[in-house]
C-alpha cells in the first residue's frame, strides 16, 4: 500500500491537436500471474465538448482481484522464499472520476475528482489543472495540484483504521517539434504522510542460535517522490509508421531509483488496420529498509515484500487496432510480463526476489458520438 | 537534476519549427496522441503500478489505492 495509483486524468495534453469533440469507450483488462493473481478490470468512459468552452471527462471502473498473494518472507529452509498464503484472496474495488475544464482562448482551468473504495482501503483526491497554450499553439505549458486522502484498513484486523495524505504538484511542457513530430516532458513531485505498512505481509527469520524473530510490516511514515516523465512521438509519412518513445525517471526517499523505458512502432496498414509492437523494460533499486532477513535486536523499519527490491522487468507487447466508418475503432492488446532479479541493470537484483511471470489481454471499443 | 531539466527545456523550446494550423494533419493522427484511449492507458497502469514501486508521472490528483 504505497504510493497513489494516478489515474489518468491528464493534467497535461493527451494529444497536440483536438480529436473527436465527443467519444466514449469500454475496455476490458484481463491480467494473470503464473501461480499467483488474476485481475479482471472493466473500464468506461467518455469525454465531451460543451459549447466549445467546456470539457467534460469522466471514467468509472472495478477492480476484481483473485487468487493467492506472497504473505510471508522466511528463511527456515536456509534462504529467505516468498510463502504464499493457501487461502485465496478475492477483492473488489470500485473507482470513478471525472474531471471538467474550462477554456478561455489560450488559457484553460481544469478540477477533477477522484473516488475509489475496496474493503481494506478507501480513497478520496482532488486536482486542479491550468494549461496555456503559446507560440501559435505549439507551445502548451501545465500546471497541476492534487490531494489525496486515502484511509487504510485490513480484512485481518477490523481495529485498523489509519489515514494517508498525499499532495502532488505537477509542471509540464508539451512541444511541436515539427509537424510530424511532438515531444511532452512533465515533473511530478509528491509529498505523502501517513500510514504505508502493509498489514498482511510479515518477515519470519531464523537465527543460528535464539529463538526466530517474527515481524510484521513497517514502512517509514511518509514517502516524497519525484517523476520526471517525458514522451516523444514522430511520423514516418512515408512508411507510415509512427515511432513512439517514453521515458520515467523515478526517485523518492525511500531510497529507490526506477527507470521505465518504453519503445513501440505504430504500423498502418491502409486506412482500417494498424499493429503496434512495443517493448518495455523496467528497472529499480531497492528500498533502504527492504530485506528478506531481520536482524537481531530487529530494525525499527523493515520491509521483506519483493516489490521494494532492487530487480529489473521486460515486458513485449502486441496491439492491434481496426477503424471504423465514423471514427469507431476496436483495439486489442496482448502482453507479457517477465520481471527477475537479474533484469535489474547493472546487474543482479535483491537475492530473495520470485521472478514474476504474468500474461494480459485488453480489448476495447471507442465511439464517437 | 534542475540543470538537466533546464537544458531539456531550452532544447525542447529552440530549434523547434513553429508549425502552422494548416500543417498539423499528421499531428492529429491517434498514432501521434500520447493517451489516445483513456481506458487502455488506465489498464496498462494498473497492470504494472501494481508490481512497481514507481508510479505515476502523467497526471495528479487520481487517488490511491491499496494494490501495492
Amino acid at each position: 500500500m504505497t504510493a497513489a495509483l494516478a489515474l489518468p486524468i491528464a493534467a497535461i495534453p493527451a494529444r497536440a491537436v483536438a480529436a473527436e469533440a465527443n467519444e466514449m469507450g469500454f475496455t476490458v483488462l484481463g491480467y494473470k500471474e503464473k501461480g499467483l493473481m488474476k485481475i479482471t478490470e472493466p473500464v468506461i468512459w467518455a469525454h465531451g465538448t460543451i459549447q466549445d468552452v467546456w470539457e467534460v471527462e469522466a471514467s468509472a471502473a472495478v477492480d476484481i482481484i483473485s487468487g493467492a498473494s506472497p504473505q510471508l518472507v522466511t528463511n527456515v529452509s536456509g534462504r529467505p522464499v516468498n510463502s504464499i498464503s493457501s487461502a485465496s484472496i478475492t477483492d473488489r474495488r470500485n473507482t470513478a472520476d471525472a474531471k471538467v475544464t474550462r477554456r478561455f482562448g489560450d488559457f484553460a482551468l481544469s478540477v477533477s475528482r477522484a473516488i475509489s473504495d475496496e474493503n481494506d482501503y478507501n480513497s478520496r483526491a482532488f486536482g486542479l489543472g491550468a494549461e496555456w497554450s503559446l507560440n501559435q499553439r505549439n507551445t502548451t505549458l501545465a500546471a497541476g495540484y492534487g490531494k489525496s486522502n486515502d484511509r487504510v484498513g485490513s480484512r485481518n484486523d477490523p481495529t485498523l483504521h489509519e489515514r494517508r495524505d498525499t499532495k502532488e504538484y505537477l509542471v509540464g511542457i508539451t512541444q511541436v517539434v515539427s509537424p510530424v513530430a511532438i515531444v511532452q516532458s512533465t515533473v511530478t513531485r509528491a509529498e505523502g504522510r501517513g500510514w504505508y505498512n502493509d498489514p498482511y505481509k510479515l518477515t519470519f527469520t531464523f537465527f543460528e542460535t535464539g529463538i526466530p524473530l517474527l515481524l510484521p510490516d513497517t514502512r517509514p511514515d511518509h514517502r516524497d517522490t519525484l517523476t520526471w516523465l517525458t514522451r516523444y512521438r514522430r511520423h514516418f509519412p512515408e512508411v507510415r509508421g509512427t515511432l513512439q518513445v517514453d521515458y520515467r525517471y523515478y526517485r523518492d526517499d525511500w531510497g529507490i531509483r526506477a527507470h521505465t523505458l518504453e519503445a513501440a512502432w505504430e504500423q498502418a496498414f491502409g486506412e482500417r488496420w494498424s499493429v503496434r509492437p512495443a517493448l518495455r523494460y523496467y528497472t529499480q533499486e531497492a528500498a533502504d529498509f527492504y530485506s528478506p532477513v531481520a536482524t537481531n535486536p530487529p530494525p525499527a523499519i523493515l520491509s521483506s515484500d519483493q516489490r521494494l527490491g532492487a530487480w529489473g522487468g521486460l515486458s513485449p507487447s502486441l496491439r492491434v487496432t481496426r477503424r471504423f466508418e465514423r471514427g469507431i475503432a476496436i483495439e486489442g492488446t496482448l502482453g507479457y510480463v517477465h520481471n527477475a532479479r537479474d533484469l535489474r541493470f547493472g546487474g543482479s537484483g535483491s537475492p530473495a526476489f520470485e521472478t514474476l511471470r504474468a500474461v494480459y489481454g485488453i480489448v476495447g471499443v471507442r465511439y464517437p458520438f | 537534476m534542475k540543470r538537466w531539466l533546464a537544458a531539456l527545456a531550452a532544447a525542447m523550446l529552440c530549434g523547434c519549427t513553429a508549425v502552422a494550423p494548416y500543417q498539423r494533419g499528421y499531428l492529429a493522427r491517434d498514432d501521434m496522441a500520447f493517451d489516445p484511449s483513456p481506458g487502455m492507458s488506465r489498464a496498462l497502469e494498473k497492470v504494472y503500478s501494481a508490481k512497481e514501486a514507481a508510479s505515476g508521472g502523467a497526471s495528479v490528483g487520481g487517488g490511491g489505492c491499496g494494490c501495492n
